[in-house]
């Protein structure tokens, strides 16, 4: 028995913490496991990916994975960037943080089962917020623990209740309120798998060219969305110097792209008529 | 039964330089060796680390650092990767003239530009000739044993030599997996060092040297080299005696007796080497493996002994550029008598490619040399 799953999140949500959670309840409960981040340019909000792997026997693997039995995604943002479907074995399972029904998703395999739970609403509920920003690590563990995995709650959640001292009790009721509300269906899919095609590299001098959006569209990185009240503005540019993505524009006044704008905020920090405010961002579901 | 944790290869490197006693850390954080590091810090802070933490301006004086813990008489320890490494390097050379057995964890990455943060081995072999032993590891356990191996062999009176043990960035550094938190008071007493810097007894450290006192001392660094061989087999069994696992120093063998075609390599992809080895098996092709653990010493006879009539294919995650894969061209040498058609080169895994047990079983049966892409 090898058991592969693929954590789909965005930095800052805690997809690391819940890959070496769960590496944690397997290895309590008798299993070899391991846990593996994949690290590049990392920073809160750019999309990161973790595996872990839980099996009977000990675990000599040290790649990536890259045909998981279970992918959990714990963004519904995600799933507009990265094809979280890639790779999932037929009949494998999608745990899925979304307020959608499992009948409304659509992918490449002939049967997957999907397990739909609202783990943001479930993290605001209780109150599992860091820096304003809900962690749904925990409850989407609860909702992982529904798919074909043999793994306990109770141990899970006295894991939690240990390691994570006065949040404990809060995050092992988010755990077990998901584990509880995820609806879980076997779902038919279209059968037709599209792979990307291989790209032809070629490199002989480490140089670079200014170009826009080499890392695509940033703007799903945002957690904040600064917003120029021009009443204020006096047109002193100090936004437009700090910016350290390029993303304020100058036209007839400073202008925010908003395709590439990460919301960092750095703009309204250095803002001296404080004319730069923010909101919470939030874009629609897929 | 000690406690089993799931640590990261950055964390354990950290609680095995605690459990060794170390006395004295000097650091300078670079990615991905940083979190060494960081736990230390806290492990010192909160009291259970009974070591000096000493932050320092750059890996140069890092290395300057435990250079004169070491001389005072303290088991010195640190740990860097890729770039902090290469700045170390005349301070590396320094450590093992001065015949300081300091102790460094190596996160392995490649070295830019172009910026790349990811696994190769080529920082440490880079450094192949500064006389320090090195030591590749392919999972947490191993790191965690080794350190305290190196220790153990690093300060025995008839070594006398600093070790680097490396484990490959991200891949280890960053992977968790469940490490057995063994004490190693059984294993290793306080260092006792030969001499020690003391200001009642005072004497000069690295003065002049003329030619034949210089060429006796590198002589006599050599020697050291050749007995630290020698010396590995006993400390492996006490080891084993005293923990119950068996963690090899020199190499791991999978399968070579009755192999035909037999991989050869180091480091992480060892592991999975390990797995390729099996799936070639159930399609009928007679592999094996040697992982290599020791590359400095390098073990020239037990290589020629276990490989001689094989057919060996050498992965090397790095590339000494002019010449080929450092690994491959150590063993060329060591098995110069024999058909050189029988040794392939591979390259793999260089920056970061993923390497999986479909790589090694295609690069069995292709002629290219480099792999540069991810075999899923």
């Amino acid at each position: 028995m090898l058991i592969s799953i693929r954590f789909h999140g965005r930095g800052g949500q805690g997809a690391v913490t819940a890959s070496k959670l769960l590496a944690q309840t397997a290895s309590e409960m008798g299993y070899y496991s391991q846990s593996m981040p994949f690290f590049g340019a990392e920073r809160r909000g750019a999309p990161v990916i973790s595996f872990t792997r839980i099996s009977d026997e000990p675990i000599y693997e040290m790649s990536q994975v890259y045909h998981p039995n279970i992918v959990v995604v714990l963004d519904p943002v995600i799933m507009k960037v990265v094809d979280v479907f890639r790779g999932v074995k037929e009949g494998g399972w999608i745990v899925a943080n979304t307020t959608k029904k499992p009948d409304e998703f659509v992918f490449g395999q002939e049967y997957l089962n999907i397990v739909a739970v609202d783990a943001t609403g479930i993290a605001i509920k209780n109150d599992l917020l860091v820096a304003g920003m809900p962690v749904v690590n925990t409850p989407m563990l609860g909702a992982l623990l529904r798919a074909d995995i043999p793994l306990n709650i109770e141990v899970l959640e006295g894991i939690v209740a240990r390691k994570f001292g006065k949040e404990g009790k809060k995050n092992v009721k988010a755990i077990s309120e998901a584990y509880e509300f995820a609806e879980v269906k076997l779902i038919h899919g279209s059968g037709k798998r599209r792979y990307p095609k291989k790209q032809k590299i070629k490199v002989e001098f480490p140089i670079s060219t200014p170009a826009e959006g080499v890392a695509g569209k940033t703007k799903l990185w945002r957690d904040f969305r600064p917003e120029i009240n021009y009443d204020k503005c006096n047109d002193c540019l100090n936004c437009w110097l700090h910016c350290p993505e390029s993303a304020i524009r100058l036209n007839d006044r400073v202008e925010i792209d908003y395709d590439y704008c990460k919301g960092c905020l750095v703009c309204a920090a250095v803002c001296p008529k404080k004319a730069i405010t923010s909101e919470r961002e939030v874009f629609a579901d897929v | 039964m000690y406690e089993v944790e799931i640590l990261t290869g950055n964390e354990t490197a950290a609680y095995a330089a605690m459990n060794s006693n170390v006395r004295v850390v000097a650091a300078y954080p670079i990615t991905p060796a940083t979190p060494v590091v960081e736990t230390i810090s806290k492990l010192v802070e909160s009291g259970k680390m009974l070591a000096k933490f000493i932050r320092v301006e750059s890996e140069h004086s890092a290395m300057a650092a435990c250079i004169g813990a070491s001389a005072a008489g303290s088991r010195a320890f640190t740990a860097t990767s890729s770039h902090g490494l290469a700045y170390m390097h005349e301070m590396l050379h320094w450590a093992t003239n001065a015949r300081t057995p300091i102790v460094m964890a190596v996160a392995n990455r490649a070295i830019g530009p172009g910026w790349n943060i990811w696994a190769d081995l080529g920082d440490s072999l880079s450094q192949r000739d500064t006389g320090w032993m090195q030591f590749y590891c392919s999972n947490n356990q191993e790191i965690y044993d080794t350190i305290a191996m190196a220790y153990k062999l690093a300060e025995n009176r008839k070594v006398l030599l600093p070790a680097m043990v490396c484990y490959d960035g991200f891949v280890l550094s960053h992977t968790a997996m469940p490490v057995e938190l063994t004490e190693f008071g059984d294993f290793l007493h306080e260092y006792e060092p030969v001499w020690k810097l003391d200001a009642e007894k005072p004497f000069t450290h690295g003065n002049i040297l003329p030619p034949e006192e210089f060429a006796e001392l590198r002589h006599n660094v050599q020697k050291s080299h050749d007995r630290a061989l020698k010396l590995m087999h006993k400390v492996e069994e006490e080891f084993y005696e005293l923990y119950g696992r068996r963690t090899p120093l020199i190499l791991e063998e999978y399968k070579v007796e009755d192999a035909e075609k037999v991989i050869v390599t180091m480091g992480a992809i060892g592991s999975e080497a390990k797995v390729a080895v099996d799936s070639l098996r159930e399609k009928r092709v007679k592999a094996g493996l040697v992982r290599l653990r020791c590359f400095r010493p390098f073990p020239e006879k037990q290589l020629k002994e276990l490989l001689e009539d094989k057919k060996i294919y050498v992965f090397d995650r790095a590339i000494s550029p002019g010449s080929g894969g450092p690994l491959y061209q150590e063993l060329k040498a060591a098995l110069a008598s024999t058909p050189i058609k029988r040794i392939t080169p591979r390259i793999v895994g260089i920056g970061g490619i993923d390497v999986t047990k479909r790589t090694f079983e295609r690069a069995l049966f292709e002629r290219k040399i480099w792999i540069k892409e991810v075999i899923s």
